[in-house]
C-alpha cells in the first residue's frame, strides 16, 4: 500500500531534502505555506504531515499543528513537526499543540526516515 | 646614698595620662587664668617660687610658673611626682633632712629646693594631672591654715581646668552639631521628621526640591500626601512620592523609628529613583533583546545547516545520477556560502553592539569617496551600473570609522537594487544637511522598487526580518540592523520616506562633529 506524505516548509531546498529522504516510503507531496497546506488537505488527506514550524510571515506550523489535530476530519492523521528551535521548552509545545514528533533541524535524513517510519507503523 | 628615690607611679597611670593629653593643656602658650594664681600664691606665702605643674609620663612640664626659668624638668627629680600621690597637701619642710630628696640634683644644683609644698589637681573623677606648688630656697615650717589655703588655691586651678574643659566640649559639640546640619543641608536624599502621629515636622533641602515646597509649607501636613504610605518603619519601600503641585515620582522610601526629647518621632529618606527605573526598564529590554536575538540566530544558522548536512549525507549514503548529485552538491555549496555570510555579519554586529564607540577608528571622511567603494565593490556590471551619484560640491568631511560607514552604506545600496526592478535606476544624493541644530552631511538611497509599508519601515531594523514581499530576494535579515547600529554609534540618524509600490528613500544623516555613543545608549 502506498502510503501518502505531505511536506510543509517555506525553504525549497528543505523540502527537496526531505522529499528525498523519504520518497522510500511513498508519494511524497509539498507545500510552501500554511495556506497551500490547508489547501491541499481540503482535498485529501495524507498518512503523515511533516510540518516545518516557521513558516514565514502568516499562520505558524504550531498553530497549523493544533487546528488539524482538533479537526475531526483529520482523525488518523501523523503528523512530524520540524524546528530549528530545539530548546526543551520548544519541544514541549510542539507536543502540547497535538504533534506526534518533534524533530529539530539540523536533522540526518536516516533518522527523519526512521522516524516517519515509526509514525506510519504506530 | 648618692641617689633620689623615684615616685612609684599612680594605679590610675594610664587612665591620668589619658585624661592630661584629652586636656589639651601640655605645651600651650601661657594663660593669665593660671599665671594670676601663681602670682597670688607666690605673694600669699612670700615665695620665690609658684608653680602650676603638669606630670606627663616622663616630665613635668609648667602651666604656669613664677621665679622658675624653666619650662619643665625631668620627673624622675620631680617633688610633684611623690605630691599627686596622697590626698593631702605634701610637704617638705628641709629637702636636705628627707631621704627622698637629700641627694636630688634639684636639691643640691643651682635651684636649690630646700622647702617644697604642693598640692594636687584634681580634674573629672580623682583624676590628678598635676600639683599647685610653692618652692623655697631656704627651710620653713608650714602650718595647717596654710596648707588649707594652698588647697583651696589648688581647687581653683582645678575649676579653671574643668572651665576650660567644658568650654572645649561646648565647641566640639557646636562644630558636631554644624556639621550634621551641613550634611543634612547638602544630602541628596530628601530627609523628612514625622511626629508620632506622622505628620511632618520638617525636612532637609533635597526634600524641599523632591516634593517642591518649603519646609514650613510641608510642616503638619499627613506623611502620607507626600510618600502615599502612611508613615511606618519600612526599609527600602519602592512607592510614589507626590510633589505638592500634584506631579508624581518614582521614590526609594526608608523610615527608622527615634526619640527626640523624649518624644517618639520617625525619620525618612526619600530618594528619586525615576533614573533608576528607567534604568531597570532599559536593561531589561536589552537582555530581552538579546536574547530574542540569540533565539532567532540559532534558528537562522540551523536551517541552511539543515541543508549542507542532510544532503552531504544523502550524497554519502544513497546512489544519485551525475546531474542530481551536481544539484545536490550546488545547493550544499549555496547554503554554506549563505553560512558563513550569516556568520560574519552577526560577528560585525556584535562587535559594533559589544565594543561601541571603542571599536570604531574614526578618521575625518569624505562621503562621496565612501559612496564610489561602495558601487566600485559591486561585482555585477549590470547592477553597478544602476547606481547614479549626485554629490554636492565642496562637502566638508564627517569623522567617522570608513569600514563601518561603507559597510552601512552597502547594506542600503543592496537593498536598493534588491528591492526594485532591474534595469531601474538607484539614485544616490550626497548633501551638506542639518539635523536638530547640528551640521551633518546625508547619503539618500532612493530606488523605484516595492516600497515598504508603514508596518515594514518599523520592522526593517529587526534582526533577521525580512520583507516578505519577495521571498527570492537573497539576504539574511541583517543588513538594515547592522546599518542602525553603525549610524547609533556614530551619534547619527537613519531616515526612511517609502509607500508600497513606490520607491524607497533611505537618507543616513552623520554629523559633522561626531561624539561617538556606545551603541547600547544610544538606542
Amino acid at each position: 500500500m502506498t502510503r501518502r506524505i505531505l511536506v510543509v516548509d517555506d525553504q525549497p531546498d528543505l523540502r527537496l531534502l526531505i522529499r528525498l529522504s523519504l520518497r522510500a516510503l511513498g508519494e511524497v507531496a509539498q507545500a510552501a505555506s500554511a495556506d497551500a497546506a490547508l489547501a491541499q488537505l481540503a482535498v485529501s488527506k495524507p498518512d503523515l504531515l511533516v510540518l516545518d514550524i516557521w513558516l514565514g510571515e502568516g499562520v505558524s506550523g504550531l498553530q497549523l499543528c493544533r487546528k488539524l489535530k482538533d479537526d475531526p476530519a483529520m482523525a488518523g492523521m501523523k503528523i512530524m513537526l520540524l524546528s530549528a528551535c530545539g530548546q526543551q521548552s520548544d519541544v514541549a509545545a510542539g507536543l502540547a499543540a497535538g504533534a506526534d514528533h518533534y524533530m529539530v533541524k539540523p536533522f540526518s535524513p536516516e533518522a527523519l526516515l526512521e522516524a516517519a517510519v515509526g509514525l506510519l507503523n504506530g | 646614698m648618692n641617689q633620689t628615690t623615684n615616685a612609684p607611679l599612680p594605679d590610675d597611670e594610664a587612665r591620668r595620662l589619658q585624661v592630661l593629653i584629652d586636656l589639651d593643656l601640655l605645651d600651650s602658650p601661657p594663660d593669665e587664668r593660671f599665671d594670676r594664681i601663681t602670682r597670688l600664691a607666690a605673694r600669699l606665702f612670700d615665695v620665690p617660687t609658684a608653680l602650676v605643674s603638669l606630670l606627663d609620663a616622663e616630665r613635668q612640664w609648667f602651666k604656669s610658673r613664677v621665679g622658675m626659668p624653666l619650662s619643665e624638668t625631668p620627673r624622675t627629680a620631680s617633688f610633684c611626682a611623690h605630691a599627686i600621690l596622697q590626698d593631702e597637701v605634701m610637704v617638705v619642710v628641709d629637702a636636705c633632712q628627707d631621704p627622698r630628696f637629700a641627694n636630688s640634683p634639684m636639691v643640691k644644683g643651682e635651684h636649690a629646693v630646700r622647702f617644697y609644698a604642693g598640692s594636687p589637681i584634681e580634674v573629672g573623677d580623682g583624676v590628678r594631672i598635676g600639683t599647685l606648688c610653692i618652692v623655697d630656697r631656704v627651710p620653713r615650717e608650714f602650718g595647717h591654715e596654710e596648707r588649707t589655703l594652698l588647697r583651696d588655691l589648688a581647687g581653683i586651678v582645678a575649676n579653671e581646668v574643668a572651665a576650660l574643659e567644658l568650654k572645649a566640649m561646648a565647641e566640639r559639640e557646636r562644630r558636631s552639631a554644624s556639621a550634621v546640619q551641613a550634611l543634612l543641608e547638602h544630602l541628596p536624599d530628601g530627609v523628612l521628621l514625622f511626629d508620632g502621629g506622622g505628620n511632618i515636622v520638617s525636612c532637609n533641602p533635597a526634600a524641599e526640591r523632591m516634593f517642591g515646597a518649603p519646609c514650613q509649607a510641608l510642616a503638619g501636613l499627613p506623611g502620607a500626601t507626600l510618600i502615599g504610605m502612611q508613615p511606618a518603619v519600612v526599609a527600602r519601600h519602592e512607592g510614589a512620592g507626590r510633589r505638592l503641585d500634584g506631579g508624581a515620582f518614582a521614590a526609594e522610601v526608608s523610615i527608622a523609628a527615634m526619640t527626640l526629647e523624649g518624644e517618639q518621632h520617625l525619620v525618612a529618606t526619600v530618594r528619586d529613583i525615576a533614573w533608576h527605573r528607567a534604568e531597570q526598564e532599559r536593561v531589561r529590554a536589552a537582555n530581552l533583546r538579546r536574547h530574542d536575538f540569540f533565539r532567532t540566530a540559532s534558528h537562522e544558522l540551523r536551517t541552511p545547516m539543515a541543508s549542507i548536512l542532510g544532503f552531504s549525507e544523502l550524497l554519502l549514503k544513497r546512489e544519485f545520477d551525475a546531474a542530481t548529485g551536481r544539484e545536490l552538491i550546488d545547493i550544499i555549496h549555496r547554503q554554506a556560502t549563505r553560512l558563513v555570510g550569516l556568520v560574519n555579519q552577526m560577528l560585525d554586529l556584535a562587535r559594533i553592539d559589544a565594543g561601541g564607540s571603542a571599536q570604531m577608528h574614526p578618521v575625518p571622511l569624505d562621503l562621496a569617496d565612501v559612496v564610489a567603494r561602495v558601487g566600485a565593490a559591486i561585482e555585477d556590471a549590470a547592477e553597478a551600473g544602476r547606481i547614479v551619484v549626485q554629490a554636492a560640491p565642496g562637502l566638508a568631511p564627517v569623522v567617522a570609522d570608513p569600514l563601518r560607514v561603507q559597510q552601512a552604506l552597502a547594506n542600503v545600496v543592496a537593498n536598493a537594487l534588491a528591492y526594485s526592478a532591474p534595469g531601474s535606476k538607484v539614485e544616490i544624493g550626497i548633501a551638506a544637511e542639518a539635523r536638530n541644530g547640528r551640521a551633518g552631511v546625508a547619503v539618500t538611497v532612493a530606488d523605484r522598487g516595492v516600497g515598504m509599508t508603514p508596518d515594514q519601515q518599523r520592522q526593517v531594523y529587526d534582526a533577521f526580518w525580512r520583507a516578505g514581499a519577495l521571498p527570492d530576494v537573497p539576504g539574511n535579515g541583517l543588513g538594515m540592523t547592522i546599518v542602525r547600529e553603525v549610524v547609533a554609534v556614530h551619534c547619527g540618524l537613519v531616515e526612511i520616506v517609502s509607500n508600497p509600490g513606490d520607491g524607497t528613500r533611505v537618507t543616513l544623516w552623520l554629523p559633522l562633529e561626531s561624539r561617538l555613543a556606545d551603541a547600547e545608549a544610544a538606542r
